[in-house]
């Protein structure tokens, strides 16, 4: 069935543009001369779905084979989202304009918790059965990958199967056995049965999970023995060799990130010990500077971009990051394209590459010390002194920048009010460091944001043992310090703490989470991410009456022994050493980076990047 | 500097881009062509273009106008040969010439023409039809409220229209949005900065002044003129 989406319909909702694809780049097929159809679902608009690295190449590393048609997918807006169901359109993909539901596969990106009931919602809008067990033979096949699959058990009874890790090889190798079995028509669960024991691949239907009386997992265990006892994450050993787009989609309307993203390296060495990220992407492994020229030179003639940024966990860590950028630049400004730096460490900055920066455009600067106090930033690993920041700062002043951006945390393990007298104190430092620059060569209009957000614990981290602070103890530090930083020169930006608990919830949620969640979206959860559509007393009447306590999930500190939902996953960081990690985080100890020494985390057994350089 | 005016198709694909994005997708396909499209100076420099007059998202052209500087001589066929590989679909030149003059081409805009598709009711035949259209044109004055820059002002818009008739059909024809009968209006309507109407406005007006429900299906702009000398031209000097 084609789907012609009517005038009528696109007239009357915001931004259009969001539903008609056909941009430059965007891959197009004769659906009757494949063999797999693919679609690519990301679960949030368009403007932020397109601005996701991830779905740019796999898209196109899909698209790349003959015989599969990947196509892309994104949450209606709510507006849309009425027009559609009031007209029975069920959800389609971008390209075809076709209804997902007659796909072979239909894969989400997690990127992120809160996205997790539009993934229910657009199961729905798609026509598709939610749960896992009530979908027959003739349904798609229903994936999922990304960040948050690490923890993939909130997501079990939705989810057919999970792939974990970096997905450029396994994705092909799943699509490769899914094509024999189409042949020969093979049923779905005989199709799982092929592919559970590709590494990386976890079918959370093959695997029973068992609780204990006060609420704790007690196993997760798979129902056969030839079934993995433990899933292991994909990396790829050499980026220099992989698939990298030299293409990638222009959209029309303005996205998030509306640039070319040169991927720069994966991993980070830094091991700060809040950041998932900086666990779950282990090893650090980069990409040579011949082979990101390359890439930049071919993206930018594929695309007409005008901006190109660095993308990576920690791009100042890059190795030759001065050698790159100005091979960059002189490429770039030729061709009148901009380079934009991301968020740099603040120890890391040079007035060098700041200048070359500032060549092709000046905006602002973004630092985040994370706590207010050395010891704090002791305990959490953040290897940044007070001396290196306002160093920074300073120069950042001297070179004319006046706009400042500060990134903290609150409801970090061991804090204290000092800790948060720590960060007005460091803002009121920022300022007299602007202060003292002479006139003429600072810039006009100091301006100082401070944000803080809420400390979320997450799997594969030092803190996951650690609890959240409650609801009213965030609120309560928010005030304290919205009141400390009353300041002309200074912005208090803060995060909602009731987003923050559900957060935690999902970040470390078993599979009874799950069903707190399908009641939530029943209720009318969606878009959770965005505060005008979040429900808080939604959520909590879905908690209520499915018996479960979140603060069991958010608030709750757990024993070093306690079996997570998770342990049966292994991102090849062991819990061993993340047990040891949370306690010299309580001696305040620093471990240092990898590039300094190596602390033996277990990811030397993927065999690839810093761990063999 | 070197400079050329350029005439282009936007087309079904393209109707639902703002005006900004349609710059953005030009921008992005001069510099793909790598065309010697002219920069301005500065911080954030941005390549030299100037477009006639914006058209309405949802609102289909076949003479749609830009002037585009260039750094360095290019002739015009290699300019459309080279630009028209990079445009995405939907977007086309179909006519361009060196510019000698230094008027700027948004400026200079005074009418614009239009084909209005209208539907309505089975009872409202070409004889009505044409009977609504001279009623409303013989009006001493067509009041509709429009929005102008001191707010929304009740505001005669009798004469901004040039023109208003009935394109020939008996009305009759399939159309996915339309139940009923489906009429093309043609309009020459007051465009530019020195006063502009809105095709949707004067559909607006007909559907005061008719019995029948009078519902807008689509636009298509067909030209665009400009004033030069005291004359109405248009914008392209035709071979």
């Amino acid at each position: 069935m084609t789907l012609k989406i009517s005038d009528d319909i696109l007239r009357s909702v915001e931004k259009p543009s969001r539903y008609i694809g056909n941009e430059w780049n965007s891959v197009h097929k004769d659906a009757n001369n494949v063999d797999i159809r693919f679609a690519f679902c990301f679960p949030d608009v368009y403007e932020v779905g397109m601005s996701h690295l991830g779905m740019k190449i796999l898209y196109h590393l899909l698209n790349e084979r003959d015989d599969i048609f990947c196509e892309r997918v994104f949450a209606p807006w709510v507006d849309m989202e009425q027009r559609m169901r009031e007209n029975n359109l069920p959800l389609f993909a971008m390209e075809s304009h076709d209804t997902i539901k007659d796909f072979d596969f239909i894969g989400f990106t997690l990127q992120y918790e809160m996205s997790y009931t539009n993934i229910i919602n657009m199961l729905d809008l798609a026509g598709v059965p939610i749960l896992s067990a009530d979908r027959s033979e003739g349904y798609p096949l229903v994936c999922a990958g990304g960040p948050c699959a690490y923890n993939p058990e909130p997501l079990a009874d939705v989810i057919d199967f999970f792939m974990l890790g970096e997905g450029e090889e396994i994705v092909n190798e799943v699509m490769n056995v899914y094509k024999s079995c189409k042949n020969e028509g093979v049923s779905r669960k005989d199709f799982l049965n092929r592919i559970v024991n590709i590494e990386g691949v976890y079918v959370p239907a093959f695997y029973n999970a068992e609780y204990n009386s006060d609420g704790t997992v007690q196993d997760v265990k798979p129902v056969e023995d030839v079934y993995p006892s433990t899933i292991k994450k994909r990396i790829i050993k050499d980026l220099d060799e992989i698939y990298f787009p030299d293409k990638v989609i222009v959209p029309y309307a303005g996205i998030v990130h509306d640039r070319i993203m040169l991927e720069v390296f994966r991993g980070c060495t830094r091991g700060c010990r809040f950041c998932q990220a900086g666990f779950i992407y282990r090893p650090v492994r980069e990409k040579s500077p011949k082979r990101l020229l390359e890439l930049a030179k071919k993206l930018e003639d594929s695309t007409g971009y005008e901006e190109i940024s660095l993308t990576s966990l920690s791009t100042s860590d890059y190795t030759e990051l001065g050698h790159l950028t100005d091979e960059l630049i002189k490429e770039m400004e030729q061709r009148k394209v901009n380079l934009a730096l991301p968020s740099l460490r603040v120890d890391s900055f040079s007035l060098n590459l700041m200048e070359k920066a500032q060549k092709v455009r000046k905006s602002g600067l973004t630092f985040a010390p994370e706590a207010g106090t050395q010891r704090l930033r002791n305990v959490i690993n953040k290897g940044v002194t007070e001396d290196n920041l306002l160093n920074s700062v300073e120069l950042a002043f001297n070179g004319g920048w006046s706009s400042v951006k500060l990134y903290f945390m609150i409801g970090l393990p061991t804090e204290t009010y000092e800790d948060l007298d720590g960060i007005a104190e460091l803002a009121k430092k920022v300022v007299n460091k602007y202060m003292g620059v002479p006139k003429e060569k600072r810039g006009k209009g100091l301006k100082i944001t401070i944000s803080t957000s809420s400390f979320v614990p997450k799997p594969f981290t030092p803190f996951q043992w650690e609890p959240q602070d409650s609801i009213e103890q965030l609120k309560k530090k928010q005030a304290y310090l919205k009141e400390k930083l009353k300041n002309r020169f200074i912005t208090y930006n803060w995060h909602e703490p009731e987003l923050s608990l559900l957060e935690a919830v999902f970040a470390r949620g078993d599979r009874i989470i799950g069903k707190v969640l399908i009641k939530a979206w029943e209720k009318g959860c969606k878009f959770d991410s965005w505060a005008e559509h979040f429900k808080y007393e939604k959520w909590m009447e879905a908690f209520e009456e499915c018996g479960v306590d979140p603060y069991f999930y958010a608030n709750r500190k757990r024993k070093h022994d306690e079996r997570f939902p998770w342990d049966h996953i292994s991102v090849g960081v062991t819990k061993k050493f993340l047990v040891a990690e949370n306690e010299r985080a309580y001696r305040q100890e620093a471990t240092p980076n990898c590039r300094v020494d190596c602390s033996h985390c277990g990811v030397a057994g993927f065999g690839g990047g810093i761990c063999i350089e | 500097m070197n400079s050329i005016r350029a005439k282009f198709i936007r087309s079904e694909e393209v109707k639902y881009i703002s005006h900004l994005n349609l710059m953005k997708a030009f921008e992005r396909a001069f510099r793909r062509s790598r065309i010697p499209i002219a920069y301005t100076e500065g911080f954030n420099p941005h390549p030299k273009m100037v477009f006639a007059l914006p058209l309405s998202v949802g609102v289909t052209s076949e003479a749609e106008y830009g002037d585009f500087g260039l750094s360095e001589k290019l002739s015009v066929d290699e300019f459309i040969r080279r630009l028209n590989e990079q445009l995405p679909e939907g977007l086309t030149i179909i006519d361009a010439q060196e510019k000698d003059t230094k008027d700027n081409i948004m400026a200079s805009i005074r009418m614009a023409s239009y084909s209005i598709n209208v539907c309505c009711s089975r009872a409202m035949g070409i004889n009505q039809m044409n009977a609504l259209l001279s009623e409303l044109m013989s009006r001493p004055a067509i009041m509709v409220k429009k929005q102008t820059k001191r707010g929304i002002k009740d505001t005669d818009i009798k004469p901004m229209i040039h023109k208003l008739e009935l394109q020939a059909g008996d009305g009759v024809s399939e159309h996915y949005q339309c139940k009923g009968n489906i009429y093309t209006i043609k309009s020459l309507l007051d465009a530019g900065s020195k006063g502009n109407l809105k095709p949707e406005l004067v559909v607006e007006a007909l559907n005061k002044a008719s019995e029948e429900e009078i519902k807008l299906v689509g636009i298509h702009r067909t030209e665009l003129f400009i004033e030069k000398e005291k004359q109405i031209l248009r914008p392209l000097i035709k071979n």
